[in-house]
C-alpha cells in the first residue's frame, strides 16, 4: 500500500465480516420460521428477525463501500486520506449506531418501513457520520496531486448515495406519499447511486487486477453509469404500479426499467472482456474470480432475474410475493456483496501483507458461497412461482398456501448451508491474514513522490 | 470509436435530462395522487391507523399496496375481505383466531385503536391500485360454482371461509363444509357458532363474536348445505 492511513480500511472491512455473520444468523431465523419452526418468536418475531437481516445488511454494505473508498482513494490520488483520524471516529460512531439501532429493533424501536427501520433520531446520526465520511474523501481528492475519473465516480456515487438518504426521512400520513419517498431511497440506491459506487469499485479493480489500459476502461465506465441512469432514473417507475400513483407510471416504469440490465450487461461483457485481455498475470487470482463473479452474477441477479417481473403484466402477479425475495437475494449477492469481497480479497495482501493468494479456503469460499446463493434463488424462485399461481390466480387462501411451500424452504435452509459454508470460509480467510500491518512502498508508483508527504 | 470526453457527455446529459423529467413526474404525481386515493377520506382516524401501521412494524410480516414481506397475508383488500369483526378478533387474540397455526403477535390495542387501524384499511382498500391485486383467473376460485342455500352471505365468505371451504373454495385449518346441513341440525349449528367450547371442549374453533342477526344468517344458509343438492 501507498499510505499507512489507508489501514484503517482493514477495520471497515473487519466490520463487514463480523455484520455479514449476523445478517446471516437472522435469515436462518426467518427461514426457519417459514417452516413452522417458531420458538423464538415471543422475544425474536418474524418482522424483528426481518428487520434485523436487511438493516444489517445495508449497513455492511455502506462500511464495505466505505472501507473500499478509504482504500482505493489514496491509492488512485496519491495522497493520504486526509484527516486520517476522524475515518477512525467515523467507523466507531457508524457501528455504535447501527448496533443500538438493531438492538432497539428487539424492543420495537423502529419506523415499520421496509429497508428504513432505523428510527428517526438515529438516521439523523446516520446522515452526520455518512457526511462526515463524504466531506473526508471528498478533501482527500481536492487536495490530491491527480484526480482520476474512477475516483470521481466513486465519489460522486457517495455522495449521491448520503443525500438520497434524506427523502425516506420526509414526513407523511399518506401511505401512498410514504411509499413514493421510499424509493427514492431503496430504488434510487441499488439501480442507480450505487452502481456509480459499483462503477467505480470494478474499473478500479480490473485496472490493478488485469493491466489493462486506463483510459480504455474508464471510457466504459462513463457509457455503463451513463446506461444506469439513461434506465434508471425512470425505471423507479416499476414501483408505482400499483400503489394509488397514476397509470403513466406502468408505461414509463415498464419501459425503463427494462432498459435497466442494460448497464449490467455492459459491467458483465466488460468483466469478462477486460478479464480476458489483462496481459498481465497478476498473482492475487482470487480477487480475479470475485470481481469477474461480481459481473456476471450482477448480471443474472440484478439483470435477468429483475427483468423477469419488471413489466407490469407479471408484476400484476408477482408484486409482494417470494418471487420479489428470489430476485433480491441473488442481486443484492451478486452486485454488491460480491463487490465488497472482491475488494477485500484484493486488499488484504496488501493491507497484511501475507501473500495468501490461492488457498484452499479461499477458493471454497468463492464455489460454495455462489453455487449456494444460486441454489437459495431456486428454492425461492420455486416457492415464489408457485405462491403467484395458488395464490394469486387460483385464489387459495394465503396460509394453506404457505403450508405447500414449506417443503422449498426446506430447500432453502439446505442451500443457505452450503452459502453458509463459503460465508465461513471466507471469514477463516480473513481471519488468517491477521492485523494490517503490510509494509508501506517506498515510492508511490506512478512517480508522483513528491506529493506524497510523510505520515 | 466513442472518445472518452464524448462518454462523458453521453453520461451527464442523459443524467441531468432524465432527472428533470423525473421530477416533473413527481411533480405531476402528487397533483394527481389525491384523486386516486381518496384523499378527502383520510380522517384522523385513518391517519392514526397509518401511524400505528408504522409503529408496530406490520411490513415486517404482511404486505400492503404489495409492499412489505412475505410472511403473512397480502391486506390491500382485507376490509372487504374478512371485515371489521374479524379483523379485530385477529388485533386482540390472533392465535384464537388461528389456532396452531403461523403466529402473528399479540397486541394490546385499545378499542379506540383497533377501530382506527379497521378505518385505516378501509380506506387502502378504496385506492384505485390499477388492477391490484388481481382477480383469480384460473380453477375453482375464478369458476362460478352453484352452491345451494343461495348467495353465501357475507359474514359467511368473510369470517367462515378464513378456515374452512365449501364447493372448494375457502382454507384448510378447519374441515370442509359441504353438506354439513346432512350432519347437523340447525339447534346444533347455532350452539356450536355460539360458543364451540361449550360444545366440544378442547376444539380449536373460536368463538367468532358474530352478532345474533348474523349468527342466523349463517345457520340457515349452513343447514341449506345437503350432499344431495351438489
Ligand atoms: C443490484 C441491483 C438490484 C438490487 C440490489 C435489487 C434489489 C431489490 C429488492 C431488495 C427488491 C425488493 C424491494 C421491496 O419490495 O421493498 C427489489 C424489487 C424489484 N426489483 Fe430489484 N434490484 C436490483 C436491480 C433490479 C433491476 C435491474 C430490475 C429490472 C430490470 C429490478 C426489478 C425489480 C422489480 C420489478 C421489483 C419489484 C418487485 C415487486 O413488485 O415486489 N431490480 N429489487
Ligand atoms: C443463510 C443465508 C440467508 C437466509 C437463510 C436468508 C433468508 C431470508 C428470508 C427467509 C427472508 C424473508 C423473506 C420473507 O419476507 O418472507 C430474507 C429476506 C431478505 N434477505 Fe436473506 N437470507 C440469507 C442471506 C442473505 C444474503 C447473503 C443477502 C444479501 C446479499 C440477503 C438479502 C435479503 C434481502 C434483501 C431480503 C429482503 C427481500 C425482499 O424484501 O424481497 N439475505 N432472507
Ligand atoms: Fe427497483
Amino acid at each position: 500500500m501507498k499510505y499507512q492511513s489507508q489501514k484503517v480500511a482493514y477495520w471497515f472491512f473487519a466490520t463487514c465480516m463480523l455484520l455479514l455473520a449476523l445478517q446471516i444468523i437472522y435469515g436462518f431465523i426467518m427461514a426457519f420460521a417459514h417452516v413452522g419452526f417458531d420458538v423464538l418468536h415471543p422475544w425474536i418475531p418474524f418482522n424483528v428477525a426481518r428487520a434485523t437481516h436487511t438493516n444489517l445488511l445495508i449497513v455492511w454494505m455502506l462500511t464495505g463501500f466505505m472501507g473500499a473508498a478509504y482504500f482505493i482513494i489514496p491509492d488512485e490520488c496519491e495522497r493520504p486520506i486526509y484527516w486520517p483520524r476522524l475515518a477512525y471516529v467515523q467507523l466507531i460512531a457508524l457501528v455504535v449506531v447501527s448496533v443500538t439501532a438493531v438492538i432497539g429493533f428487539h424492543f420495537g424501536w423502529w419506523e415499520g418501513r421496509k429497508f428504513l427501520e432505523i428510527p428517526r433520531p438515529l438516521d439523523y446520526l446516520v446522515v452526520v457520520d455518512v457526511l462526515l465520511f463524504v466531506a473526508n474523501i471528498g478533501m482527500t481528492i481536492w487536495k490530491a496531486p491527480k484526480i482520476t475519473t474512477t475516483s470521481i465516480v466513486l465519489f460522486f456515487g457517495l455522495l449521491m448515495a448520503a443525500v438520497l438518504y434524506l427523502p425516506g426521512m420526509i414526513p407523511t400520513d399518506h401511505q401512498t406519499h410514504d411509499s413514493f419517498w421510499r424509493w427514492w431511497v431503496v430504488h434510487l440506491w441499488v439501480e442507480g447511486v450505487w452502481e456509480l459506487i459499483m462503477g467505480g469499485i470494478l474499473a478500479y479493480l480490473l485496472i490493478r487486477l488485469t493491466g489493462v489500459d486506463r483510459e480504455l476502461v474508464e471510457k466504459w465506465l462513463y457509457v455503463i453509469v451513463g446506461f444506469t441512469f439513461l434506465s434508471g432514473i425512470l425505471g423507479t417507475g416499476h414501483h408505482y404500479y400499483f400503489i394509488g400513483t397514476p397509470s403513466y407510471w406502468l408505461w414509463i416504469g415498464g419501459i425503463f426499467s427494462a432498459l435497466e440490465p442494460l448497464a449490467f450487461l455492459g459491467m458483465a461483457i466488460y468483466g469478462l472482456a477486460l478479464a480476458k485481455k489483462g496481459g498481465r498475470n497478476h498473482p492475487n487470482r482470487i480477487a480475479l474470480f470475485w470481481t469477474v463473479g461480481c459481473c456476471v452474477m450482477a448480471f443474472v441477479g440484478a439483470g435477468l432475474l429483475g427483468a423477469a417481473h419488471t413489466l407490469p403484466q407479471v408484476n400484476l402477479f408477482t408484486h409482494g410475493t417470494l418471487v420479489t425475495a428470489m430476485h433480491a437475494h441473488m442481486a443484492f449477492w451478486g452486485a454488491y456483496a460480491m463487490l465488497i469481497l472482491a475488494i477485500i480479497t484484493y486488499a488484504m495482501p496488501i493491507l497484511t501483507g501475507r501473500k495468501l493468494f490461492e488457498t484452499a479456503s479461499a477458493t471454497f469460499a468463492f464455489w460454495a458461497t455462489n453455487i449456494g446463493m444460486i441454489a437459495m434463488t431456486v428454492a425461492f424462485g420455486v416457492a415464489g412461482v408457485a405462491q403467484v399461481y395458488l395464490e394469486r390466480r387460483a385464489g387459495m387462501e394465503f396460509l394453506d398456501v404457505q403450508r405447500e411451500l414449506q417443503v422449498h424452504f426446506i430447500g432453502l435452509i439446505l442451500a443457505a448451508t452450503l452459502f453458509t459454508s463459503g460465508v465461513i470460509a471466507f471469514i477463516y480467510n480473513f481471519i488468517r491474514y491477521g492485523w494490517p500491518v503490510g509494509d508501506v512502498e517506498e515510492t508511490p508508483s506512478s512517480g508522483a513522490a513528491v506529493a506524497a508527504p510523510a505520515e | 470509436m466513442l472518445s472518452k470526453s464524448a462518454a462523458r457527455a453521453f453520461f451527464l446529459s442523459g443524467t441531468l435530462l432524465f432527472s428533470a423529467v423525473f421530477i416533473w413526474l413527481t411533480v405531476d404525481t402528487f397533483q394527481r395522487i389525491p384523486a386516486q386515493t381518496n384523499a378527502g377520506d383520510l380522517t384522523e382516524s385513518v391517519v392514526r391507523g397509518k401511524h400505528l401501521w408504522e409503529e408496530n412494524n406490520c411490513m415486517g410480516c404482511h404486505t400492503l399496496l404489495g409492499e412489505g414481506a412475505y410472511y403473512a397475508p397480502e391486506l390491500t383488500r382485507v376490509y372487504d375481505r374478512r371485515g371489521p369483526a374479524f379483523i379485530g378478533q385477529m388485533l386482540r387474540d390472533p392465535e384464537a383466531v388461528y389456532p396452531g397455526q403461523r403466529r402473528m403477535v399479540t397486541y394490546d390495542f385499545t378499542d379506540e385503536q383497533v377501530a382506527d387501524m379497521v378505518a385505516f384499511f378501509e380506506w387502502i382498500g378504496r385506492m384505485d391500485l390499477n388492477g391490484f391485486p388481481p382477480e383469480p383467473t384460473i380453477g375453482i376460485a375464478a369458476a362460478a360454482i352453484a352452491i345451494p342455500g343461495g348467495k353465501r352471505p357475507e359474514i359467511f365468505s368473510q369470517v367462515c371461509t378464513a378456515c374452512h371451504s365449501l364447493g372448494g373454495v375457502g382454507g384448510t385449518i378447519g374441515p370442509a363444509l359441504d353438506g354439513v346441513g346432512d350432519r347437523f341440525d340447525r339447534g346444533y349449528l347455532m350452539r356450536w357458532i355460539t360458543d364451540p367450547q361449550a360444545v366440544k371442549p378442547g376444539t380449536k374453533m373460536p368463538q367468532l363474536g358474530l352478532t345474533e342477526e348474523q349468527r342466523n344468517e349463517v345457520v340457515i344458509f349452513l343447514s341449506k348445505q345437503r350432499e344431495a343438492g351438489l
